[in-house]
């Protein structure tokens, strides 16, 4: 940040003061677009790893010499959020990258930026303005992707429990929908227990530790989050380890290859952080005008025991909150990014290349 | 023997020195605002960010009042967020299109609020039980029955309602800002609010006056509900439609507007127009720091300090102005 | 000694067999009490003998467990201190029922405010309904737009005082009115009191000062452990005495030891700040030094500032001939200075704590090895302590709120002495103070002096100061206006240097 950024800000500042400001964006093209995330809660690893993501995509090809960009965190307090929001406004950025403290609350505030021309991209929480573009997974498969998978492990048949996530949000809503569904086409399986993990390994671990006793055997488990806290707890309690269908987070894979002795049979599917950076793309191209205005879904990373793989989707020597879908794999990837961007922020070798769904 | 009488001005700012504590900070953090505002933009702050800011500190606002309220009881009323986001969920669910729809779901919504104020008081006279637990069961109660009338974000808020509580334009909001200090104002000459803050001041006290501890905690508390409930309508109105969780962060935000505002959490010393200049100081620490461009990992720390520092800083300055007059 | 005539005419205000425990304890048991109209009826006792309770049953403030209270012939149940204001009965109780954020206009008219408008009051209504209450009572001093919290204790009292007389009341109960107030305020309020007498009113007040008492009482009733134990119109102090503890006591006051001629323990010099103008002086060791004046004339600044408590704007203090520069109290303990306040409760005890605890407070440092506190030691230090200065307690362990005010105060005295202060200050720690307790108190103060310690002794009651000092330092307007020696030492004389009227020979 500090000296030179400010100079910069101050610079443009004054060009853009200068400058009649109604002269068409195409004729800007020389300068760079200002493009800000604008992000609500940090307090978890996932976030973290998203805003690095972003940072280091800033510091790499073609964004760091088309993007200026900056980034601003509010906590989950939607006024401050929206406050900030209107500062961006004043600040007459381009484009406004979104992770939103509420879906609904900052509706307003949107409406008023894209009313001013500005460009809103919302992901991961994403937010019901009409106006915002939204790039995000599908909540849904992810719920029905981890069932089905549990479904076919077990035979269709058995006891599962589900651990959900934070209540009142639509990313819980949607996954809980998606493996209810799947719930409802096998009759033989039951749900016996249902809790909240929270999203948070420690909680998960704490709930799952406070249920178990009650609980018959266990022939499945389908986990919204804090998965390695489920397993943990399993294990503490002497019961064995039935397939699990989880979140990304590098101790539940840490798991699935093979962990201490412990090797569970599942599935870890993440929503990925490289969220940012897609939206930073869908942000910069359709800036150029090169890409329509529409919305993204894109699928979601995941790995199974069979094709999870050392250094590339587990690391054995990060900690257990790591998110390990930093980056997608595979031929179709949409994002690949090193892991250095993902923990601290830094360029990786080369350009970064983002692959769009087709216009 | 005779002391000398203190000029009127000076009487009454001794009796208001948190109130003109909060005014000037208000002032420095303005000019602090513009000035770098000025610097990194190259231009003033205009009617855009006039009016944004006022109408994002409105609920904030409102919040404080509340708070304040129940605080110059000596009390603390953690279930304000609960009530906002019951407020914010049923503006967005009933509040029609037509203006009559309008005005009488609003009027319903603002009785709720003050209805749930009322079972708060309640427990905390009758009962005789500790506000801030009292509050904080209640609060979890609020909030599972605002997550059970709205259970996903959604509803919306039409257009009017929009435009009649924080209109975009211009910064009409100001309006709502002056009603509310003068509704302190008037709360503040009456009987009642003389009883809250006699009861602040010393309950053992107020009561051998003939003062009804019982009566005034009710009122407090059903008054607090009442304004916090007005804090989710305007919420719900920037925000153009419902959200059953975005009250939650009201309940400490408010506090902070509060203290910054000088009303005492001990009790029996401030002024609801202290909490909600408090409310506008806040934002315009959000402005600063967003304009002086701190790296947002660490703009919580400044937060954090700024608040130690202005507290810090009021309450010596309190006690300097206060030592001083003892001693002349 | 007269015992009180039965009267013919009606009693306007009668206890009747009254009790009222607190958890356990009694404070009154089956006390009565029969005032008249007309009369100025005075309740002494001890503290604790239920004087206050039956004040605060009068006034509304408690409930008794049992017993019958009569105004004006008819049985009344005095829920609120509000049913007994409807019924003309109005209080000053001990402890101040002032808010002390709110203005003194708005506590002198709480819930009659002088209204406007939409029913809606004003500071400047409030100001000018008060000035006419002030003026009609002809109070000049007190401003009635600052808040009570930045007012001196003996303005708080007025205010109180006023508030209650300006309602007029048929019966006017006045609990320890006196004890904050200074000789013109007490001459104000007697003047008062004396008027509603002659207006055919009731007034009871209760009072530890015997001279008080003589000059406005027309009845006496004597309190003892919770119940009446005569009343009457003429009494002398002993007589008072030995049925208020049930014993005699000889004399009040203990010889003076005699001073030695030693070097001095503490030399101020020109110590100025707050209301204190200049003030130098030397204290020996065994020298009881009085300072005497009318309050507000820099005695308490000259405590604070000799405890570290208040910073000095000048001047020097020299401890046994080195200077020394207390910024806080606990760097005058370590130099050897400690105080003894008046008001117990704010500073210094902590009243929750145990007796033990509160004792051994300031010598926890010093009794204690690498950290660990040395308990069987500290416990012993604490049962010697409590042995020799008397306190009368339920046990060592029981809270010091549980004690009378007047063993509070021994409680922070044997702190400072476990401490082995070498220089005592003693400010007006026998106000609101028993009879026998301050004459065990007295007893102590001149075994201290006797034993070598110099003691620095600010009292309101001039007597005291010439029944026990060596010599009296009277302190106006900010410096020393007279050193009066012993040989010359009366009450008179105190009062009269500090009313800067010239002492009669």
């Amino acid at each position: 940040m500090s000296v030179i950024r400010r100079r910069d800000l101050i610079c443009t500042g004054l060009a853009l003061a200068a400058a009649p400001t109604l002269l068409p964006r195409r004729a800007r093209a020389a300068r760079k677009f200002k493009i800000a995330l604008s992000n609500s809660y940090i307090g978890n690893k996932w976030r973290i790893e998203m805003e690095n993501l972003f940072k280091s995509a800033l510091l790499m090809e073609p964004f760091a010499s088309e993007i200026e960009g900056s980034w601003f965190n509010s906590g989950n307090d939607v006024s401050k959020q929206s406050q900030q929001f209107s500062n961006l406004i004043a600040e007459r950025v381009d484009a406004i990258v979104l992770n939103a403290a509420s879906p609904t609350g900052l509706n307003g505030i949107i409406k008023q930026a894209t009313d001013r021309g500005i460009l809103v991209v919302s992901f991961d929480n994403v937010v019901t303005a009409p106006s915002a573009l939204k790039v995000n997974t599908d909540q849904f498969a992810f719920g029905r992707m981890g069932a089905e998978f549990v479904a076919k492990k077990i035979g269709g048949k058995g006891n599962v429990i589900m651990v959900t996530g934070v209540a009142g949000t639509h990313v819980d809503l949607d996954r809980n929908k998606g493996a209810e569904s799947v719930w409802a086409e096998h009759p033989d399986i039951k749900v016996v227990s249902r809790y909240t993990g929270m999203w948070d390994s420690a909680t998960a671990e704490r709930n799952t530790a406070a249920a178990l006793p009650s609980l018959p055997p266990i022939d499945g488990i389908w986990c919204q989050g804090g998965t390695d806290g489920v397993l943990k707890a399993f294990i503490a309690a002497g019961r064995k380890l039935p397939p699990t269908a989880g979140e990304a987070e590098n101790g539940f894979r840490k798991f699935l290859s093979g962990y201490m002795g412990h090797q569970v049979d599942g599935i870890s599917i993440g929503q990925p952080p490289f969220l940012s950076v897609i939206s930073l793309e869908l942000a910069r191209r359709v800036l150029k005008g090169d890409y329509p205005k529409k919305d993204i879904t894109i699928p979601f990373p995941y790995v199974t025991s069979e094709t999870v793989k050392t250094g590339e989707t587990v690391f054995p020597d990060l900690p257990d909150s790591f998110f390990a879908d930093f980056t997608d794999a595979g031929p179709h990837a949409t994002v690949k990014i090193c892991v250095d961007a993902a923990l601290d922020g830094k360029a990786c070798a080369g350009r970064l290349a983002v692959d769009l769904p087709a216009a | 023997m005779t002391p000398p009488r203190r000029a009127p001005l000076s009487q009454a700012l001794a009796r208001h020195l948190g109130l003109a504590l909060v005014a000037t900070l208000l002032v420095i953090a303005v000019i602090v605002y513009a000035a770098l505002y000025l610097v990194t933009q190259g231009r003033l702050p205009g009617g855009f960010e006039l009016t944004a800011s006022v109408n994002n500190t409105m609920p904030l606002a409102l919040a404080a009042l509340a708070r304040a309220i129940v605080a110059l009881t000596r009390g603390l009323d953690l279930s304000i967020g609960g009530i906002i986001d019951l407020s914010n969920a049923l503006a967005a669910l009933y509040l029609g299109t037509n203006a009559a729809s309008m005005i009488v779901a609003s009027a319903l919504i603002l009785l709720a609020g003050a209805g749930l104020g009322l079972i708060n008081g309640a427990l905390v006279a009758y009962g005789r039980l500790q506000p801030i637990l009292v509050t904080l069961a209640t609060l979890a109660i609020f909030q599972g029955l605002a997550i059970r009338v709205l259970p996903q974000p959604g509803g919306a808020v039409p257009e009017s309602y929009t435009a009649l509580l924080v209109n975009t334009g211009a910064p009409y909001a100001l309006i709502y800002v002056l009603a509310l200090m003068l509704l302190w104002t008037v709360l503040r000459r009456s009987q009642a609010g003389i009883a809250l803050l006699a009861i602040g001041n010393d309950e053992a006290a107020a009561a051998a006056n003939g003062i009804d501890p019982v009566a005034t905690k009710l009122v407090a508390y059903t008054l607090s509900g009442l304004i916090a409930a007005g804090a989710g309508l305007f919420l719900a109105a920037s925000a153009t439609a419902g959200d059953a969780t975005t009250g939650n962060g009201y309940t400490l935000t408010s506090i902070v507007a509060v203290v910054l505002g000088g009303v005492s959490l001990f009790g029996g010393r401030g002024s609801g127009i202290g909490a909600i200049l408090g409310a506008f100081v806040t934002t315009m620490i959000v402005n600063i720091l967003f304009f002086a461009h701190i790296d947002p990992l660490y703009q919580s720390f400044y937060e954090g300090a700024f608040l130690v520092i202005a507290v810090v800083l009021a309450e010596g300055i309190g006690r300097l102005v206060r030592r001083r007059r003892v001693q002349t | 000694m007269n015992d009180a005539s039965p009267r013919d005419d009606a009693a306007s205000l009668e206890a009747v067999s009254v009790s009222k425990s607190f958890g356990g304890v009694r404070a009154l048991s089956e006390a009565s009490l029969r005032a008249f109209p007309g009369e100025v009826h005075a309740l002494v006792g001890e503290n604790g003998a239920g004087k206050s309770t039956l004040i605060k049953l009068l006034g509304g403030r408690l409930r008794a467990d049992s017993g019958v209270i009569r105004l004006r012939g008819a049985a009344v149940a005095l829920k609120t201190p509000d049913a007994a204001h409807r019924l003309g009965c109005w209080t000053v109780f001990q402890e101040l029922t002032l808010l002390p954020a709110m203005s003194v206009a708005e506590n002198l008219l709480l819930r009659r405010e002088p209204r406007g408008a939409f029913g809606l009051t004003s500071q400047r209504r409030l100001i000018a309904a008060a000035e006419a209450l002030f003026a009609r009572f002809g109070i000049r001093e007190i401003d009635p737009g600052a808040l009570v919290e930045d007012l001196p204790l003996a303005d708080r009292q007025v205010i109180e005082i006023v508030r209650a007389l300006s309602h007029d009341p048929d019966i006017l109960l006045l609990d320890e009115p006196t004890s904050a107030l200074m000789e013109r305020e007490t001459a104000w309020l007697f003047g008062e009191v004396r008027r509603l007498r002659d207006a055919g009113r009731t007034i009871v007040f209760t009072s530890h000062r015997w001279h008080e008492i003589a000059a406005i009482a027309d009845r006496i009733t004597v309190f003892r452990g919770g119940r009446d134990v005569g009343s009457f119109t003429t009494l002398d102090e002993d007589e008072a005495v030995t049925l208020m503890t049930g014993q005699r006591v000889e004399t009040l006051y203990p010889p003076r030891p005699t001073a030695p001629a030693s070097a001095p323990a503490l030399t101020v010099e020109g110590l100025a700040g707050g209301r204190l103008v200049s003030a130098s002086f030397s204290l020996r060791r065994g020298e009881i030094l009085g300072i005497g004046g009318l309050a507000g004339h820099g005695h308490r600044e000259l405590f604070l500032m000799l405890f570290g408590a208040m910073a000095r704007k000048a001047g020097r203090i020299l401890r046994e001939g080195r200077e020394i520069r207390p910024r806080s109290p606990r760097q005058a303990i370590q130099a050897g200075i400690a105080l003894v306040p008046e008001d117990r409760k704010t500073e210094g005890l902590l009243l929750p704590l145990s007796v033990g605890d509160n004792l051994t407070l300031a010598v926890l440092g010093r009794e204690s090895r690498f950290g660990v506190l040395r308990r069987r030691r500290l416990r012993s230090l604490a049962a010697a302590m409590v042995a020799r200065l008397k306190v009368r307690m339920p046990a060592i362990t029981s809270p010091v709120a549980a004690l009378s005010g007047g063993n509070q105060q021994k409680i922070l005295l044997g702190r400072w002495l476990l401490a082995d202060c070498a220089v005592l200050l003693f400010y007006d720690v026998t106000r609101g103070v028993d009879v026998a307790t301050k004459h065990e108190i007295y007893e102590l103060m001149t075994a201290l002096a006797g034993a070598g310690r110099a003691i620095l002794y600010y009292s309101s009651d001039a007597e005291e100061l010439a029944h026990l000092a060596h010599r009296v330092l009277v302190l106006r307007e900010g410096q020393i206006a007279a050193e009066l020696p012993a040989e010359s030492l009366t009450a008179e004389r105190i009062v009269a240097a500090a009313m800067r009227e010239p002492a009669a020979a």
